[in-house]
């Protein structure tokens, strides 16, 4: 990660967006900073996490997002300027308590929320707008549309939100959160903090100081005030800007990464005196006179935006208010086609929409050469379908499942959630999970199927989780499932990090954010004194791993934990070298003939293995295998051999 | 009718689901795919052969008698009701310690216990009863070992999963103890030896036991939990008829439940076995109806008339001659069991001329369904 | 500070590899020494999720004027970074024109697909072949195979960086980057500092 805490002002730095944001909220002065881990948003708390120790400042990794943002709050109101950072599905986790903060309105210290979504869903589940969570919700929202902005605009959100006196968001996608740039450096505060959370005592007093939303209406009205003078402030922000002529044959309106891709669209068709782009940095509440001033730039007006209409239709909504523009403009976005109303846009799409809507030919390449290029691409390269690691525990953990399943001979199901492990809806986890949907969510599944025997049901349910996800959502379910005894098994696979956004430290762990040691949260103590039988196995036994989710099946009767712990391959192999190293007896090995038939390279899969076609025999890849050795024991020639290393 | 190559696909279509899997273990063991778990035979994963072992070997997939029967004895399928004999006698051990643990007359331990001795055998592959009384295919390497799998619990048991285990490379001589299902497919695999398993050739004595059916291991097991306290259980037996008793005889008790009681644990795939004595063993060996502590003995092979030649020399046997209407019960019942199958067959495909995996002589087979 | 020409504004820079190679690694060195001589940088990652195994690019837009968005378009790029023989094809397919630069590293990672026997490797020699008639020029530098002679094939990331300082193709020298090499792996300097070398020396033969 870049060094974002260095007192260079003036200086140009390569960052990611996520980084520009972590540098803003310093040069802001902030003192409090959480988050749950969650792609894209992760750097944001990891960089700060950082250098916390050495700037004065505190940062978390809190267990889940609604906490982190709670946490945040807190500090505002004993006057430290917060901030909260998370992926889109974050923002949904604490949707309820934003939708009783933006009522209470924060402390004396700024507090700014930063989500980050994930058009085309690149490392999520879904792909979800969190805009119009802003707007329903009453919250400034703002989005950068570079890295420089994305530092200044952080920077000025904790300004905007003192004084307003209310939580402020802003919005990030993937390509810009994850994408580098330059960013010139401001200048870093020098002042002390002093936390104080200020109250009067005087119980006769009218209103006393409290943090609450009550009385609601009122408070209604005052963040209705709030949002007007909000809007005021956005009107004059330099955030908001247009670039092009004055009479345009095409006026863009566009924010957040897709002001980049428009800017590209517009030179690579060197339309820069035709085409008008009405750039908006503050999204809501919409700055309307700005934009009102602009909309007459042109008859035809472009929507470039990614997910959600969220411009389209808060730009619509206003001009319906507007005494009849003439000529009416035509509106052109995702309502009209032109725009993907799903997925990512890039510089191509644009391109592509703008050509559409001015009857443009656009060509970048030779045509043979094109003609050429794509053919033998389409033709001689193979698919490269996501997997687990080499070494990975959960692959030997979907194994055992797997097996266990198949053994068991009932057709149970395993219910999935949010991490690496969701790969094990493909073949890197032989097909074995069914359901996924957000952080915690298979287990509250599984507490209901498991219920099910009273109508025919007897398929075991297998919820898997990671560990990470296990303190984040799924604690109540499992209560849940014990107090109200529903036949499953939760799977906890402990690979003692929070793998799949850069092996976060979490309460299992004993250390936080801060590099700092703490106390251990025990998960199965913490199941234990639910009352849940517990096993814990290490998957690369996977004898004894079957073994024990076959009983555990046969058993039924109540929720039941069982810890599958081994640590993630891609931080052990940080720390240590390869356990043993792995070979094949080409001898024994028996390749694609009865009593194997390629069981390693067709069906276990680890990119450690590879197949000699013209041998007939498995190989091991060095420069992949990391020499965890469990391919040993599921080749059923004993052709893998492990030596010590 | 040729026989077809085909997969564990198939196997699982054709027999497995369709509830004929004898469990006598022979597609499983070697095979990463195909496993016994709990009386059953699980499919981990697609294995994408078209011509497995697994099918090849399957007592339920299409056997053509005569050229089993030329490659065991040289000759074509006997029409006689036992199948191809040398000899039929009765006989029981003289040998107290096995007394003490045998079934009926001792015959088969005392026969393996003499091949031990004599270097037929090295090892011997067979079902052993475990303390919690639930059968399991072991690899006895001992005498010792070998004397704690006397006695039987009727429960279909996998012992050619045993076979199939061992190492490829294992040079030891071997016996193997089964129930006709169990025969029949290690005579499959003599007439097209396996490949990346153990040579069949290691097997130098196949030793059969009579059987009308076994019981379906899982189901039987758990009703047997219900019903008694196992671990005081000492020995299972049923008793020749007309006794229709499966008796239990515990540490302190003997207990009788009806047989009508236990038959509905028997497995399906029994109906369709029409073979009562081991027809492919090079001895057979059962109980003999209304005289205990003594057993039938049916030598069928060389390698079988040697090794019950010198059991009788060495006076390990007491031999005496089976009684004349014995033997007519004994044909009768094996008749019974061939027409009994023959016609389940028939009506299963729907077609007299279908015997599904029973590969007949024409002749032969409208003689049974006559 | 004196900025070199660009031989094209922007100078489109693709890195592709498969998940893990360590293509942000190179994006990272690459990006930071152009922003220390001046130019802007925009570098488009794949991160999360599909890095686990799958195909992975960067995507450097160098500029002298102006920030980029993180995606070169179709057809566009100028020069691409190969370090996996068919992951670079894939990038020639969509990004690739007559005067594209390729530098190519021709060690294989297998997908589970082609493992799998659902997807079909392509001999390799042809697929060299296909590169090299796709592109202006292409330098064949064996990156892992030098690295695995030095010790460890994850020399394979310095000897790359290296080539590109080599051939000459961005506006870069040895001195603008050997820094940015020491801040990055301080701890395995000297033996990735060989590495660079030995990656400069291929790409001048």
């Amino acid at each position: 990660m870049a060094n974002i805490e260095i007192d260079a002002p003036g200086t140009r730095q390569l960052f990611i967006g996520n980084e520009a944001i972590a540098r803003g909220a310093l040069e802001a002065g902030i003192g409090f900073a959480a988050a749950y881990p969650g792609t894209p948003s992760s750097e944001i708390i990891g960089s700060l996490a950082q250098i916390a120790k050495e700037m004065g400042i505190y940062a978390e990794w809190s267990v889940n997002e609604k906490v982190a943002m709670e946490a945040a709050t807190g500090a505002s109101f004993a006057g430290i300027r917060a901030l909260a950072a998370m992926k889109q599905n974050g923002v949904n986790v604490v949707s309820d308590f934003l939708a009783n903060l933006v009522m209470s309105g924060i402390g004396k210290g700024g507090l700014v929320l930063v989500s980050c979504d994930d058009p085309s869903a690149i490392s999520s589940s879904n792909e979800q707008d969190t805009r119009p969570i802003a707007k329903w919700l009453d919250i400034p929202l703002v989005e950068p549309g570079d890295f420089q902005e994305a530092k200044d605009m952080t920077k000025w959100l904790f300004d905007l939100s003192e004084e307003i006196s209310t939580l402020c968001m802003l919005r990030s996608v993937t390509r810009i959160a994850h994408a580098r740039g330059n960013v010139k450096l401001g200048e870093l505060p020098k002042k002390e903090q002093r936390a104080y959370f200020e109250q009067i005592h005087d119980l006769r007093n009218l209103l006393p100081t409290s943090f609450m939303p009550i009385p609601s209406p009122l408070r209604h009205f005052f963040l209705h005030m709030k949002m007007d003078r909000t809007r005021e402030k956005f009107e004059a922000s330099p955030f908001n800007r247009y670039l092009g002529p004055d009479k345009a044959d095409l006026l863009i309106v566009t924010c957040g990464s897709c002001w980049l891709y428009s800017q590209d669209a517009i030179k690579a068709l060197k339309l820069e005196d035709k085409v008008g782009i009405l750039k908006l940095g503050t999204l809501w509440p919409l700055p309307e006179k700005f934009v009102e001033s602009h909309l007459r730039k042109s008859q035809k007006v472009l929507f470039v935006e990614e997910i959600d209409p969220f411009l389209e239709r808060s730009v619509m909504e206003f001009v319906a208010s507007l005494p009849s523009i003439s000529p009416h403009p035509t509106f052109y976005g995702k309502r009209s086609g032109h725009i993907n109303a799903y997925g990512e846009l890039n510089p191509d799409l644009v391109i592509k929409a703008i050509s559409n809507i001015l009857g443009l030919t656009y060509q970048p390449r030779d045509a043979e050469y094109s003609g050429k290029a794509e053919t033998v691409a389409k033709s001689s390269v193979p698919e490269r379908s996501m997997t687990f690691c080499a070494g990975c525990p959960h692959r030997a953990t979907f194994w055992a499942i797997k097996n266990a399943l198949k053994l068991d001979g009932r057709d149970g199901v395993v219910t999935g959630d949010i991490g690496c492990y969701s790969m094990a809806l493909g073949p890197a986890g032989f097909f074995q999970v069914r359901t996924m949907h957000c952080m915690g969510g298979g287990t509250g599944v599984a507490n209901g199927m498991g219920k099910l025997g009273q109508f025919g049901f007897n398929q075991p349910v297998l919820a898997v989780v990671g560990d990470s996800t296990f303190y984040h959502a799924t604690i109540p379910a499992l209560i849940n499932g014990i107090y109200n005894q529903s036949d499953f098994i939760l799977v906890i696979l402990d690979n003692s990090a929070t793998a799949m956004t850069g092996f976060q430290p979490h309460p299992g762990t004993g250390m936080t954010a801060m590099g700092e040691p703490t106390k251990v949260v025990s998960m199965e103590a913490l199941c234990r004194s639910l009352g849940a039988r517990v096993e814990v196995c290490d998957p690369f036994d996977l004898k004894n791993t079957t073994v024990t989710l076959l009983d555990m099946m046969a058993e039924g009767g109540g929720a039941k934990v069982a810890i599958v712990r081994r640590q993630c391959e891609l931080v052990r192999g940080k720390k240590e070298k390869p356990p043993y190293k792995v070979r094949i007896d080409t001898e024994k090995c028996i390749g694609e003939a009865c009593g194997c038939d390629r069981l390693c390279t067709r069906v276990f899969l680890c990119p450690g293995l590879i197949w000699d076609k013209k041998a007939g025999k498995s190989k091991i890849d060095e420069v992949i295998c990391t020499g965890c050795g469990v391919c040993t024991d599921i080749c059923p020639q004993g052709a893998i051999i492990k030596e010590a290393a | 009718m040729a026989v077809e190559a085909k997969g564990c696909k198939e196997l699982f279509n054709e027999v497995i689901e369709a509830g004929l899997c004898a469990l006598c273990g022979a597609c499983t063991g070697s095979c990463p795919y195909l496993v016994y778990y709990k009386g059953r035979i699980a499919l981990l994963d697609n294995c994408t052969l078209s011509d497995g072992q697994c099918y090849k070997y399957c007592p339920r997939t299409y056997i053509d008698m005569d050229r089993i029967s030329q490659q065991v004895f040289g000759m074509p399928y006997s029409e006689d009701e036992m199948g191809t004999t040398t000899e039929v006698f009765m006989a029981r051990t003289t040998d107290t310690r096995i007394r003490k643990v045998a079934q009926y007359g001792g015959v088969v331990t005392t026969l393996l216990s003499l091949a031990l001795t004599e270097g037929l055998i090295d090892n011997i592959v067979l079902a052993k009863t475990s303390d919690d009384k639930t059968a399991n295919p072991v690899l006895a390497q001992s005498e010792k070992e070998m004397l704690q799998c006397a006695g039987s619990n009727y429960m279909a048991c996998p012992v050619l999963m045993t076979y199939n285990q061992i190492p490829k490379d294992d040079g030891s001589k071997l016996g193997i103890v089964g129930i006709p299902c169990q025969v029949l497919a290690v005579a499959k695999m003599k007439q097209a030896p396996p490949v990346n398993r153990v040579s069949i050739g290691n097997v130098k004595l196949v030793i059969g036991l009579f059987c009308t059916w076994a019981l379906s291991p899982n189901k039987f097991h758990r009703f047997l939990k219900e019903k008694l306290d196992l671990s005081k259980v000492k020995k299972f037996d049923i008793p020749p008829p007309p006794a229709n008793r499966f008796d239990v005889y515990t540490t302190s008790d003997e207990i009788s439940l009806p047989l009508d009681e236990i038959r509905q644990f028997t497995m399906p795939t029994c109906a369709y076995c029409l073979d009562m004595t081991s027809e492919f063993a090079d001895i057979s060996v059962g109980s003999v109806e209304g005289i205990e502590g003594w057993n039938t003995v049916i030598v069928r092979t060389n390698v079988g008339a040697k090794l019950v030649k010198t059991a009788k020399a060495k006076k390990k046997l007491e031999v005496d001659k089976l009684p004349s209407e014995n033997l007519a019960h004994l044909k009768e019942a094996a008749l019974l069991k061939r027409k009994r199958a023959l016609k389940e067959l028939a009506k299963r495909s729907g077609d007299e001329k279908n015997l599904l995996y029973v590969g007949l002589s024409p002749n032969l087979a409208k003689k049974l369904l006559a | 500070m004196t900025t070199k020409q660009l031989p094209k504004d922007p100078l489109n820079l693709i890195i592709t590899g498969v998940g893990g190679q360590g293509n942000v690694m190179i994006s990272l060195i690459i990006g930071n020494a152009l922003v220390r001589e001046g130019y802007f940088v925009t570098v488009g990652e794949t991160y999360g999720a599909s890095q686990r195994g799958g195909p992975v690019m960067s995507h450097l837009r160098i500029s002298k004027e102006t920030q980029y968005s993180p995606f070169i378009p179709d057809g566009c790029a100028d020069i691409i970074l190969g370090m996996e023989p068919v992951e670079t094809l894939r990038m020639l397919g969509r990004y690739g024109n007559p005067n594209v630069i390729t530098i190519i590293n021709p060690r294989p990672i297998y997908s589970i697909d082609v493992t799998g026997g659902q997807a079909e490797y392509p001999d390799l020699d042809k697929l060299i072949e296909t590169v090299k008639e796709l592109s202006a020029k292409t330098w064949v530098i064996k990156a892992t195979e030098e690295a695995q002679k030095m010790g460890s094939p994850m020399f394979a990331n310095a000897i790359l960086v290296g080539a590109v300082i080599g051939s000459g193709v961005l506006p870069l020298d040895k001195k603008s980057v050997e820094p940015v090499l020491r801040e990055t792996f301080p701890k395995e300097i000297e033996a990735n500092l060989a590495a660079f070398n030995k990656g400069i020396e291929l790409a001048k033969h």
